[in-house]
């Protein structure tokens, strides 16, 4: 009991307690199956997003480009919808949407390791070059009228349930995908080598160099991960809106770093987890949706978004701070 | 004797092609005695198929009228990055800059300076924008808000709950149309009734999906959603194909045809309105050339292509309302 309260994740799953049990109060048709599956088919892309973005956290590292490389990747497969889309499947799609983003994602890791260069800036630079350059070819032309294979897998739902109404609704298939993925990311971290590796290189890369860890391999792993879930992403994105634009993704990257973030990660890296993601992802996406529903203006959504990651993450903060008060801590650098 | 015939016809390529290099740029160095106008159209975003379209009647214009028009814009829908744009475009020295605001009030500083310099200003979409020459309108946006709802009403009966998307709140047009249109509502159709605030999705199609699942189950009885801002509509559309509610709430708004064709050829949206957004970059261009020229505008003054204007103060407006339906929403063009 005691070890769940040092947590911060116990904190976060309050809050969403917290928040559902009022948004319940105030309209009942928050708390009902269909709305469930719609917010967990909604989030989908901010969760995939999310879970690369926790790996890069826990290394130490940040990475702001995966929004552009979500694009390059997204835009790649619609080109190839459009033109060729008949001999592809679903399964192609993603192996090529995934395939450019772990090869841009490894880019990223290359210049960061090489060059040594912070990794907030390499990517912010490395987002401005892949955006501006597809911008470039593309003139940010627009697409859409994907063959209507890629539009039914887009609808197909794992079970299907009838609301009151007579609406259908269920499980949709990419939900499923992404479950999928957060339970190979979470073996991943809990229980393999390379995982734990992770987190010591987030907590003190001279330590894990040390101890013998391959730094290159795992910052390549790190951001060629976030690479493949940004190319996952993007085609959760284009199953989801049917449309692939240019400017639709990039702008949303600081909405992704503040779910992990407020799920527990730290931007000094070394902590985090897969449930705390969630978490963090679910806060944001019932924040949003509750507020519609509590009938309350759009407008103040930004606002009770920021106010919410203040405090969870100023509390959690806070807490850290005063338990160090009681260790005494030796650095050596 | 063989060896020197081939390097001369070498040499001679040579100097050929490098005189050929010469000269071909030369013509056009040479002939502006009297150097094009330069007019710059600034618009709120660049890289969307709606800008695109208005690219297009630039483009016409500047190879009709012989002037150098070009399009620019920002990235992402900021006002503060039009507006450095704009300032780039004063200092660089252009003589006539027409924009497409993101937000009127920051503009005006900026126009202010172009006016010092003597630089025609001209905008588009932005009725009551302080500090321009004339602002542009290829539409009644009081005809045009209230169309909307007079499409609304034919799609959902003039009674029940209905919600309003914008692009964004600072969007001139969006805002007056919507405006407009609850005024309009207050007076001929009483019974209806506004659910909430505006709410601003309407250029973000995957968000405008999610606020439309959102409003279905904070208002079960939504009957009718108007959309400004190109992705509104669509996404709305979206959200009701997949809760197959597309007969319950009635969608209409601004929407690209060729992208709302599918939809609207399956019920999900009922009906678009709109303008030819080619025009708008053609007429633009056209009346910035006029100026330049030293004519002036007059009420009744004819738009080669575009019909006759009215003249209101600085306002010049025509009357080119486009309704799109599943009819016609595949064979317009764009």
């Amino acid at each position: 009991m005691k070890k769940l309260l040092n947590r911060h994740e116990t904190y976060v799953f309050i809050a969403v307690v917290v928040f559902s049990i009022i948004i319940t109060i105030i309209n009942p048709n928050f708390f009902t199956l269909e709305n469930l599956f719609d917010l967990l088919k909604s989030y989908s892309l901010m969760g995939t997003f999310a879970i690369g973005m926790l790996f890069v956290l826990i290394s130490g590292g940040i990475d702001i480009s995966f929004t552009a490389i979500a694009t390059v990747a997204g835009y790649t497969i619609a080109v190839l919808l459009l033109n060729v889309g008949d001999h592809l499947n679903i399964y192609m799609v993603f192996l090529i949407a995934g395939s450019i983003g772990i090869a841009l994602g490894f880019l990223n890791a290359v210049i960061i390791h090489v060059f040594r260069i912070p990794s907030i800036i390499t990517t912010i630079a490395t987002l401005n070059i892949f955006y501006g350059l597809l911008t470039v070819i593309t003139k940010g032309k627009w697409l859409y009228g994907f063959p209507t294979w890629f539009g039914d897998f887009a609808t197909t739902r794992v079970f299907t349930l009838y609301s009151a109404h007579g609406n259908p609704y269920g499980l949709s298939i990419i939900t499923v995908i992404w479950i999928g993925l957060v339970f190979i990311s979470w073996f991943l971290l809990r229980f393999t080598i390379l995982g734990r590796s992770l987190y010591a290189m987030g907590g003190n890369v001279n330590s894990a160099k040390r101890a013998g860890f391959n730094i290159f391999g795992n910052t390549a792993f790190v951001y060629s991960y976030m690479g493949l879930m940004a190319g996952i992403g993007s085609v959760i994105q284009a199953l989801l809106v049917q449309t692939v634009a240019p400017n639709s993704l990039v702008g949303k990257e600081m909405d992704v770093i503040a779910a992990v973030v407020l799920g527990g990660a730290s931007l000094t890296g070394g902590t985090g987890s897969v449930i705390g993601t969630i978490l963090g992802v679910t806060l944001i996406a019932i924040m949003g949706n509750g507020l519609t529903l509590m009938h309350v203006p759009a407008l103040w959504y930004k606002v009770v978004i920021g106010l919410v990651i203040l405090i969870s993450v100023g509390v959690s903060a806070y807490r850290r701070k005063m338990s160090a008060h009681k260790r005494v801590i030796i650095e050596n650098d | 004797m063989k060896k020197q015939m081939f390097w001369a016809r070498i040499i001679s390529l040579i100097v050929v092609l490098s005189l050929l290099a010469a000269c071909a740029p030369k013509p056009a160095a040479e002939a502006p005695a009297a150097e094009p106008y330069e007019i710059a159209v600034v618009v709120k975003i660049t890289g969307i198929p709606w800008f695109n379209v208005v690219e297009t009647g630039v483009v016409k214009a500047a190879k009709e009228l012989g002037v150098n028009a070009y399009q620019t814009g920002p990235a992402q829908a900021d006002p503060a990055a039009q507006v450095k744009i704009v300032e780039d475009l004063v200092a660089k020295g252009v003589d006539a800059i027409a924009v497409v605001p993101n937000d009127a009030k920051a503009l005006e500083p900026v126009f202010q300076k172009a006016k010092e310099k003597g630089i025609i200003v001209i905008t588009h979409e932005s009725p009551d924008q302080v500090g321009t020459d004339y602002d542009f309108e290829l539409i009644d946006n009081v005809k045009f808000g209230q169309h909307a709802w007079d499409q609304l009403v034919k799609y959902m009966g003039d009674s029940g709950e209905y919600a309003i998307f914008v692009g964004g709140l600072t969007v001139p047009l969006h805002n007056f149309w919507a405006d407009t249109g609850i005024a309009y509502a207050q007076e001929k159709y009483p019974n209806l009734k506004l659910v909430t605030e505006r709410i601003p999705c309407g250029e973000d199609q995957e968000l405008a999906r999610q606020k439309t699942l959102e409003l279905i189950k904070a208002y079960p009885n939504l009957k009718g959603i108007v959309g400004f801002g190109s992705l509104g509509p669509i996404g709305a559309a979206q959200a009701l194909k997949e809760k197959g509610l597309t007969d319950q709430i009635a969608v209409v708004g601004t929407v690209i045809p060729s992208q709302a064709a599918p939809y609207l050829a399956d019920g999900s949206m009922k009906e678009g309105l709109l303008w030819n957004p080619a025009d708008a970059g053609f007429g633009m261009v056209w009346l910035a050339k006029y100026l330049l020229d030293g004519n002036k505008v007059v009420d009744g003054l004819e738009i080669p292509g575009l019909g006759k204007a009215t003249l209101d103060g600085t306002l010049i407006k025509l009357d080119a309302i486009l309704d799109i339906n599943k009819e016609n929403a595949a064979s317009l063009g764009f």
